[in-house]
């Protein structure tokens, strides 16, 4: 059973066709057109359009997989992947979850407690405090710890319930906004609060576990290039710029951390780096966006490793085995209007042509005369380019990217180009801030300095 | 009653074409009456030449039943066609269309009537021509080569049917191959003491090709039809008696309940009304939004 939608449901169903594997795909009454519906084996309508009701309605979930008789779920990512309950509730119905054990995603879904956890590995993290119950509290470990300060939802995500901090007097609209928005977003206005690092990088690393105690890693993800509110919009691997001595002890740090709780199946451990340091951020027990970059390099189908994983089939291979060959880069095309702040656009695609050739690749649901429905992410595709050296990879994005054409909606493609042709993105010179600060120079939110 | 013409394309190119395509026709029966059907077409793909070839029919249906809720009821055949034969995982096994229905036009999401395909392909303009004689000339009108694409499949099995075929498929053949012989203008059909199907056919209908208008029909201004569709994901089963396209209740009738993660939901008529069609099939998993039961009020 394919419990999702969009391109990661397809790129699922993929993976099972090649391996033999029937599947059933779930679908909104907003998604019956929806190329995962056809191209599925079997599929079910499991509510109306909004996700509450859908693609997060548990007991219609688990009925479809029980009456067509799956043995597994894959959850993708979002919705319900990164629910420890969800991943129970499969395992009680006789359904194998396809993701790390329910009890392991508990723990390193809550952020605090996944900080806690890996420390007790070892493995460095932001110096931060546990969860805040009052302004109080919050002063206190504010001083501890020193401000420049970031306040966070413990439940959070996406940048909702985040605050920045620079001064003690600052801290207490800050909390009161916060708890405010995490409440309103997640149920849970728990906050933390913890080191504000300055303009860090965004480096992930991959990690497969067996369920016969092998654990390796494959390599890292710099996903600096993030919109404001922390949204990822350019991924590359191998990360630019980072010395030797840096990039073992992220992946070193990422082995540490997911033996420690006995980590099966696919992860990402996402680190704040500066410089030679890093500091552990947290964990996603799941598979991630922008996981292609590193099937591109490693020559690795992570996806039928999952599903490999799940079966209880040994990986079959160790650390020493894994090579990293060339560099991939990922794009990803959203239906947002970067000219107004990125805000969401619904339509229908009236004309779409997709970029090919060497080195080239897209997941996307997307075909011409689809509507994109209003409920569900903006994202309609992903564009990976593979190059032997990272200017072979930007060279085949640009020409990609301009060969690519969305009618109807409004997207991400043109803003990515900017990126691309930047001097910082070129250079590899390049942290979180970036996209912002080159926003802010042109004074208009959701529009790149031109140069 | 008020009846509809509305005529039916049906398809398949997959699993056994030939029991897909009767079960289909026995499907639509139960949203009407079956008033008369074509031939069986065997005709080569259109478009994607490596796909197999298909098996095709037209079928003129008498039924209540309003455009749209016709078409969900048409889809649930689909799709109860396509899970009957688990082994077959792949395409659907069958396609429905409406291709008309009476003088209408209709340009909505997802129903379009007459069907954008009816005017230019053969498989769809030699069965619709056969069973109304209005559509010759169309069908004429397309090239040789699309024509030599779709020939009359064999009708072998014909000869040796039993008197009372056991297979709901035959009797349908069965029937069909009396009206032509006959000039009745009503058969009905009962089998035990429900199942009543009632057509109207024959050589009266033969001699006046045209098709009524709408507004040759009287209609009760109060009557409409609701569709009780599936609000979750399950297993269908039918209340005992089983409820038939006919039947009649003063007040509320459980007439089934989904059974999902050992819970039984009831599934009700909400109300008074005469049952027109049952495209729910006792035991079969049913989908969010899946039409199973029309209904008609104030009838």
């Amino acid at each position: 059973m394919i419990a999702n939608r969009g391109e990661i449901a397809l790129r699922i169903n993929r993976a099972c066709q090649e391996l033999g594997v029937p599947t059933v795909a779930i679908f909104s009454e907003a998604d019956r057109e929806s190329l995962h519906v056809r191209q599925a084996d079997e599929a079910f309508c499991v509510g109306p359009g909004p996700v509450g009701h859908s693609y997060l309605n548990i007991p219609n979930i688990i009925s479809t997989a029980l009456i067509t008789g799956c043995d597994a779920v894959h959850p993708g990512y979002g919705f319900l992947a990164e629910n420890a309950r969800f991943a129970e509730i499969c395992n009680d119905h006789g359904l194998t979850f396809i993701g790390p054990k329910p009890s392991v995603i508990a723990l390193m879904g809550d952020k605090a407690t996944a900080k806690r956890v890996v420390r007790d590995a070892g493995v460095a993290t932001t110096p931060g405090s546990n969860v805040l119950s009052t302004i109080e509290e919050a002063h206190e470990a504010a001083l501890a710890i020193g401000y420049p300060l970031l306040l966070k939802a413990t439940a959070g995500g996406g940048g909702r319930g985040m605050r920045a901090v620079n001064e003690p007097s600052e801290l207490a609209r800050a909390y009161a906004s916060a708890t405010a928005e995490a409440e309103a977003s997640f149920k849970d206005g728990r906050l933390y609060v913890e080191r504000l690092i300055r303009a860090p990088r965004h480096i992930e690393v991959q990690v497969l576990g067996d369920e016969f105690g092998t654990i390796v890693h494959l390599g890292e993800r710099d996903c600096s290039v993030q919109k404001p509110a922390h949204q990822k919009l350019i991924e590359e691997t191998p990360a630019p710029n980072l010395s030797a001595k840096a990039r073992d002890a992220l992946h070193e740090m990422a082995l540490r951390a997911s033996r420690y709780v006995g980590y099966t199946n696919a992860g990402t451990l996402e680190f704040l780096s500066a410089g030679d340091d890093a500091y552990f951020m947290e964990m996603n027990t799941r598979i991630q966006v922008e996981h292609p970059v590193t099937e591109m390099v490693y020559n690795i189908d992570l996806v039928k490793e999952q599903i490999r994983i799940a079966a209880g089939e040994p990986l079959g291979y160790m650390q020493k085995d894994l090579v990293a060959r060339g560099h991939a880069i990922e794009c990803r095309v959203n239906a947002e209007d970067p000219r107004n702040g990125f805000a969401p656009a619904a339509g229908t695609v009236s004309k779409l042509v997709f970029p090919g050739g060497p080195g080239i690749r897209v997941d996307t649901h997307l075909y011409a005369g689809a509507t994109i429905p209003p409920y569900y992410d903006s994202m309609i595709a992903k564009v990976v380019a593979f190059g032997d050296t990272r200017e072979v990879a930007i060279a085949r994005m640009e020409r990609a990217l301009r060969e690519t054409l969305v009618e109807g909606v409004s997207t991400t493609i043109d803003f990515c180009l900017e990126i691309l042709a930047s001097p910082e993105f070129r250079s590899g010179r390049y942290d979180v801030e970036f996209i912002p600060a080159r926003m802010l120079v042109n004074g208009r939110a959701g529009q790149p300095a031109a140069r | 009653m008020t009846a509809h013409r509305a005529y039916v394309g049906i398809g398949s190119n997959l699993g056994d074409r030939r029991a897909n395509v009767e079960f289909a026709i026995d499907a639509v029966a139960e949203l009407g009456a079956v008033a008369r059907r074509s031939s069986l077409y065997r005709t080569a793909p259109w478009g994607n030449r490596r796909q197999p070839w298909f098996l095709n029919a037209v079928v003129l249906l008498e039924t209540e039943l309003a455009p749209r809720p016709l078409l969900d009821s048409l889809h649930a055949i689909e799709r109860t066609a396509g899970r009957a034969r688990r082994e077959r995982w792949g395409p659907r096994t069958l396609d429905l269309d409406l291709l008309l229905y009476d003088e209408q036009r209709i340009d909505e999401t997802g129903l379009h009537v007459p069907h954008a395909r009816l005017h230019e392909r053969a498989f769809v303009l030699v069965p619709l021509a056969e069973v109304d004689a209005r559509f010759a000339p169309m069908r004429d009108a397309l090239d040789a080569s699309e024509l030599a694409g779709v020939v009359p499949a064999e009708r072998e099995g014909l000869a040796a049917m039993p008197d009372v075929p056991t297979f709901a498929g035959e009797r349908v053949r069965a029937l069909a191959q009396f009206l032509a012989q006959s000039d009745a203008v009503r058969v009905r059909i009962a089998r035990g003491d429900d199942d009543v199907v009632e057509i109207v056919a024959g050589a009266a209908r033969a001699e006046s090709p045209e098709p009524s208008t709408p507004h040759s029909r009287t209609e009760t201004p109060a009557e409409r039809v609701d569709t009780i569709k599936a609000d979750l994901v399950g297993i269908f089963h039918s209340s005992r008696p089983s409820p038939a396209a006919g039947e009649v209740f003063d007040a509320d009738r459980e007439l089934g309940y989904i059974e999902a993660l050992g819970i039984r939901t009831p599934v009700h008529s909400m109300g008074a009304g005469r049952l027109v069609a049952a495209t729910a099939v006792d035991g079969m998993p049913v989908e969010y939004g899946q039409a199973l039961f029309s209904i008609v009020r104030g009838a």
